[in-house]
């Protein structure tokens, strides 16, 4: 299977009469990309903000953030905004600079959202504190529940990152970045001693579960999900898709998968990519059993892998999750390593960990997201109208509060250093 | 400007004398004697060891808590912006003394404090959260080059620059973390971590296993039907309203809650804040995280001999061991005093 994402390369973001790609120049048609977010009955009115590196300007009540992605001959995002099909092969529009970063107008624990700096040092830490940024702001239709409301935005974000993409249609790409796994067991003799990695990726966490139009896996709300092995182009071309809780990974972070781009980058070098499994963290112990190995069975014995990485996605329970799958890939005499974040909310080295299993004992951590971090003053909030005014002066937040600061997939620096 | 220093020594070091003079109480001498030389040519321009504080390893060890106020009564005296204390080696009493001595001048007098031993050194597992300590050998061959450590971590702390790692500075790790920004993503670490591990090349994983020693479960010394059984839950269940107002994640409050001449819990009196899980069927009905229900029947069948008439609860998702070991002393000890013999504890 092989994708093809064809980069163009964006440096300015503007508004227009049209909506097209002027060299390296997007030029947005505010007024009809609005018009086009609007027809959803459950959204009762929408305004678009367009937010650029280095300005000082403050994104907040973020929710998820999107990239840019349109397929050529093909359905986008299948079974959430495209028809359900196979995605991963083929051609797809990428913008490199741009992002399409959708906010939650509706919750009142403030606590639980995230901002974006576009200057600053915190600008720094995220990837989207550098790339061009069309801001969805959008307010519930009288009556929409708080879920309906919800896939409406995350819909309206979907909608707006293939409407921006299109614009590359007929630019000709910066460059062309191809994907191509053959099937796991078709090594080519003279790589076979190559060892085969596995990556287990967890993509929900049914702490908090999933509701019937929160599509994360081709359109499915993953409820009863047991591991599955995808292809991983399919994860790259938007078959996965962050549920609605957590700030911890971004869609982004998943279209452009730090981890799978990792192993595709030493693939055929160092080691032989063997496949991706992905898993869900679940709710009950008979589950989490369950789910742990009959992925590290997928691991050693369907994809025959001798080494595996594991990522989670949200707080304790997925934690021991992933590590519970990893304990069962070590027993299968698979090496791992996993992801975890630092989990101490005090701050001391004894409180980073909440398992310690058999094997589980090769560990990368994103960092803390209960560490604080000063929020310095902006002359700019967009997307958080009512909470402008504490927004916008000098602020105590935490790293978690930081959209893109810790992406528990992998793609961030932020690190945990026991001192 | 050159700082002011106080260097704290024990007996031997302040050449008082050997073990005879171990007795000997908290004295201060002006400037620099003994090892506290040292310190002052470790310090050169930068600082000056304005006076020498003695303690007998006995004195301080024997009248732990009298000696530790009489010492910080005497630095302070000194008006230092520095203490430095030792190096103490792998002398028990006198490393502990040094631990003791920096961690109560730093928390009273807000005077940043450094001190050395071996890693063998009591001193260390009890002081190296709180305080700076540089390792060191076991005796006193290479005083000087260790001492020059010692003073260049205490030199940044008193100027308030950045500290480096215990690696880069030679201090023994604190146990706490810090967000730093690494040279490469976590995902390429994690890959070149696996191919280091799959290739056998050691591995410094970035998380340190922890380590707590295991709990053996205590026998139940009677039988189930002589015995007062208590339920205990982390899983969040209070009454509506949570009158303790148990914080939903990093809690540092519980609850006890009655059930006296109750054989069940009515879901309409129960609530959950707990953040951690999906709390919709224990709210549908609290029996799934407190078996009130069950338990009665077991009561009255005689299986157990009593249930006890307390639950206690609190939120156990993001909380810092700290807490969770307070919570479960404070329990334990109510639970004790009220005679339960044994407790099912449930947790989500």
């Amino acid at each position: 299977m092989r994708l093809e994402l064809a980069w163009s390369v964006v440096d300015d973001l503007a508004a227009g009469s049209a909506t097209r790609l002027a060299g390296r120049r997007l030029e947005v048609d505010v007024d009809g990309l609005r018009a086009l977010l609007s027809a959803d009955a459950r959204l009762a009115r929408v305004r678009l903000d367009l937010v650029h590196p280095g300005e000082r300007c403050r994104i907040g009540r973020v929710f998820d953030v999107i990239a840019p992605r349109a397929k050529l001959g093909g359905d986008d995002f299948p079974g959430v905004l495209g028809a359900v099909a196979r995605a991963g092969h083929g051609t797809t529009l990428a913008l490199d600079g741009v992002a399409v970063v959708a906010t939650d107008q509706q919750t009142d624990n403030v606590g639980t959202l995230a901002v974006i700096d576009m200057a600053g040092p915190n600008a720094e830490l995220s990837a989207f504190g550098r790339t061009h940024n069309v801001v969805i702001s959008a307010w519930p239709a009288p009556g929409a529940e708080r879920a309906d409301y919800l896939a409406a935005v995350r819909l309206a974000a979907l909608k707006a990152a293939v409407y921006l993409a299109r614009a590359a249609r007929e630019a000709k790409p910066d460059r062309v970045e191809g994907f191509e796994l053959p099937p796991s067991p078709r090594v080519p003799p003279e790589l076979a001693h190559l060892p085969r990695v596995a990556y287990v990726f967890q993509i929900h966490s049914h702490q908090r579960p999933t509701g019937v139009d929160e599509g994360i896996l081709y359109g499915d709300p993953v409820r009863r999900m047991l591991p599955t092995i995808v292809h991983p182009n399919e994860v790259l071309d938007g078959a996965v898709l962050r549920g609605f809780m957590g700030r911890s990974v971004t869609t982004w972070a998943t279209q452009n998968h730090p981890m799978i781009r990792a192993l595709y980058a030493e693939h055929g070098r160092t080691l032989w990519f063997a496949g991706v499994v992905v898993t869900v963290a679940q709710a009950t112990e008979p589950e989490r059993v369950r789910s742990a190995f009959m992925a590290a069975d997928l691991v050693a014995h369907t994809l025959g892998a001798d080494g595996a990485v594991l990522t989670k996605i949200g707080g304790g329970a997925p934690h021991v999750d992933m590590a519970q799958a990893a304990s069962q890939c070590e027993a299968l005499g698979v090496k791992t390593t996993a992801v975890v974040e630092d989990m101490s909310t005090d701050g001391s080295a004894e409180g980073m960990l909440l398992f310690d299993l058999p094997g589980v004992d090769s560990l990368v951590n994103v960092g803390s997201s209960q560490e604080p971090i000063m929020l310095p003053a902006m002359d700019r909030v967009v997307g958080a109208d009512d909470l402008a005014p504490k927004l916008l002066g000098e602020s105590r937040a935490t790293y978690g509060g930081l959209c893109g600061a810790i992406e528990q997939v992998g793609l961030t620096r932020v690190m945990a250093e026991v001192r | 400007m050159a700082l002011r220093v106080v260097s704290f020594v024990n007996q031997f070091f302040g050449q008082l004398g050997g073990e005879e003079k171990a007795g000997a109480g908290p004295q201060v001498i002006d400037g620099a004697i003994g090892a506290a030389r040292a310190v002052q040519q470790a310090l050169g321009d930068a600082g000056t060891v304005v006076a020498t504080v003695i303690c007998g390893d006995n004195y301080a060890a024997e009248h732990a808590n009298r000696a530790i106020s009489e010492l910080v009564a005497l630095v302070a005296a000194q008006k230092p912006d520095l203490l430095v204390a030792g190096p103490a080696f792998l002398a028990g009493r006198y490393g502990v003394a040094c631990g003791a001595l920096c961690a109560a001048v730093q928390a009273e007098l807000k005077i940043p404090a450094v001190t050395g031993m071996h890693a063998e050194n009591p001193g260390v597992e009890l002081y190296r959260r709180r305080v700076y300590t540089v390792e060191t050998g076991a005796e006193a061959t290479r005083m000087l080059a260790e001492v020059k450590r010692l003073v260049a971590l205490g030199l940044k702390l008193a100027r308030g620059e950045a500290v480096g790692t215990p690696a880069a500075e030679g201090y023994f790790t604190r146990g706490v973390t810090r967000n730093v920004v690494a040279g490469a993503s976590a995902a390429d670490r994690a890959v070149a971590m696996l191919l280091d591990k799959l290739a056998g090349r050691p591995v410094a994983t970035e998380v340190p296993r922890p380590a707590f020693p295991p709990v053996p479960p205590p026998r139940l010394v009677k039988t189930l039907e002589g015995a007062t059984i208590a339920l205990v839950t982390d899983g969040g269940l209070v009454p509506r309203g949570n009158p303790d107002a148990i914080e939903a994640l990093n809690a540092t409050r519980y609850g006890a809650y009655s059930i006296e001449g109750k054989s069940s819990l009515d879901a309409a009196q129960y609530d959950n804040p707990h953040r951690g899980y999906d709390t919709t069927w224990v709210k549908q009905d609290p029996h799934r995280l407190v078996p009130v229900d069950v338990a009665r029947e077991l009561e009255q069948a005689g299986a157990i001999g009593k249930l006890h008439e307390t639950v206690y609860s609190t939120v156990g998702v993001a909380t810092t061991l700290a807490q969770s070991a307070r919570m479960g002393r404070e329990i334990a000890e109510k639970l004790k005093e009220a005679g339960v013999d044994a407790v099912i504890l449930t947790s989500t």
